[in-house]
């Protein structure tokens, strides 16, 4: 063999190796800029891929806590807790966020038939879910607190920026849509830095930010609602919002009942059409109040308002039978098990 | 071909082939773990493709898993028939160990094709 071959195998040993690194691996993965921090009671988990990715990072980090600092109804500093000291007494003033986010929440909430009601509250206080002192309230109790869960009690006045519940007992508690409404603000700073991809999570509720590092198809799976692992599968492109509702976050059981913490406002007790409901929407608040308005309606109503709300919608029913609306037929996939 | 031509093609092809095993070219992307159970509670999950020796306990008694080059056997229970340790290495997806008197299972899972950017709840 003459060196002139040699140097030709050389050569193409090289191109293939090129090659099938090129096919195999594409390009090498640039790292993202990651946090994980806790807040809005739950961890949020951020990872930002571009040019701008830690200024990014830095302003969706600070964009969490400051809404958080907002509706923290612990917090005697926040928005929320001055409105709910104040109920029945006297309009607070309050951010501008407070009442853009109170305006969307009393919007679903007239869609929904209340089934998504922002004056939840004094509900969530009986049955222990604010103090985890969880207990079952007699229904003479559940009763009198009803007439204290009422959206159209909530008054804003844009000119002066002020909130006010109208009667004295009542309460807001944004937790049904507060992530989701954050997500909105991250994916609006996003926009505004230059950002090729990424993917926030905050408790379950995740922002699909443009496509993923090295793909087209972003793979978010379902949590197993009774159990470890996952129970399904979610393929989305492009910028997209997944929130998740369940009565297996937080919940308690007493006397062999399942008591989770999403109510049924008309009821005054803990939903239980269905075990889980998984929203798929344009829009971070959207997403995040509908899955709780999903979850309190059940299967027939999800399925059938996906098209006035343009979203998507999958879900486990009581008996743990799988739901998916048409629109998502082709990007779900459920398993038997959990895996 | 002469000896020293030999030569430089092998380790070039040798060169290559460790490249690909290096960069997982040849690896085995499944995700496939172990999983333990003892008193049907899961106790610990694992990947299979890291080696590891530790002890399992229940309330019968208790053994030590060794896990090798991608397989698993059970080493020393205080069961009396150790049917367990008689088992050997197992190495497939759906292959498990069972050791009843202590009530302690092996299972190998695959999670392949279920790796997701992150999960919603």
């Amino acid at each position: 063999m003459s060196s002139k071959k040699i140097v030709n195998i050389i050569a193409y040993i090289f191109i293939a190796v090129i090659l099938i690194f090129v096919f195999t691996k594409g390009k090498p993965l640039e790292k993202p800029a990651y946090s994980e921090i806790y807040s809005m009671n739950t961890i949020c988990d951020l990872e930002i891929y571009g040019k701008d990715k830690k200024a990014a990072l830095q302003k969706s980090v600070s964009i969490i806590n400051t809404i958080n600092s907002i509706i923290d109804d612990f917090s005697p500093q926040s928005d929320v807790y001055k409105i709910n000291e104040n109920a029945g007494i006297h309009p607070v003033k309050v951010s501008k966020t407070t009442i853009d986010m109170l305006e969307k929440a009393i919007q679903i909430a007239k869609q929904t038939d209340g089934a998504f009601d922002p004056t939840i509250r004094p509900l969530l206080v009986i049955w222990g879910f604010k103090n985890k002192n969880y207990r079952v309230p007699s229904e003479e109790e559940i009763k009198a607190v009803l007439k204290l869960i009422s959206y159209q009690d909530i008054v804003i006045n844009k000119a002066d920026n002020t909130v006010f519940l109208k009667h004295k007992g009542e309460g807001i508690d944004l937790g049904g849509i507060a992530k989701g409404y954050t997500l909105d603000k991250i994916k609006e700073t996003l926009d505004k830095f230059d950002i090729t991809s990424a993917i926030i999570n905050m408790g379950g509720n995740v922002l699909t930010y443009k496509n993923p590092p090295n793909g087209s198809v972003w793979r978010i799976g379902i949590k197993n609602p009774r159990g470890s692992g996952i129970r399904g599968i979610i393929r989305v492109k492009g910028t997209k919002f997944i929130s998740t509702s369940g009565d297996y976050e937080r919940y308690f059981i007493k006397n062999g009942v399942r008591y989770c913490h999403i109510m049924d406002p008309k009821t005054g007790k803990p939903a239980r059409k269905i075990i889980s409901i998984t929203v798929v929407s344009t829009k971070g608040y959207l997403g995040d109040a509908l899955s709780t308005a999903f979850f309190v309606k059940g299967r027939e109503f999800a399925l059938q308002n996906t098209t006035k709300f343009g979203v998507g919608v999958v879900g486990f029913d009581n008996k743990m039978m799988p739901f998916i609306s048409n629109n998502l037929k082709n990007s779900v996939t459920i398993y038997n098990e959990a895996r | 071909m002469k000896q020293g031509d030999k030569f430089v093609l092998y380790s070039i092809l040798a060169l290559v082939f460790i490249l690909f095993i290096e960069y997982g070219i040849f690896k085995n992307h499944s995700t496939r773990v172990i999983v333990i159970r003892s008193d049907g509670k899961i106790v610990k999950e694992l990947p299979i493709n890291k080696n590891a020796f530790f002890e399992v306990k229940s309330r019968e008694g208790h053994l030590f898993v060794e896990v090798k080059n991608g397989k698993v056997r059970v080493v020393d229970s205080t069961c009396k028939e150790k049917l367990c340790e008689k088992e050997g290495w197992i190495g497939n997806t759906g292959e498990s160990i069972i050791c009843l008197p202590n009530r302690i299972s092996i299972t190998i899972i695959s999670k392949n094709g279920e790796k997701v950017d992150t999960v919603t709840y």
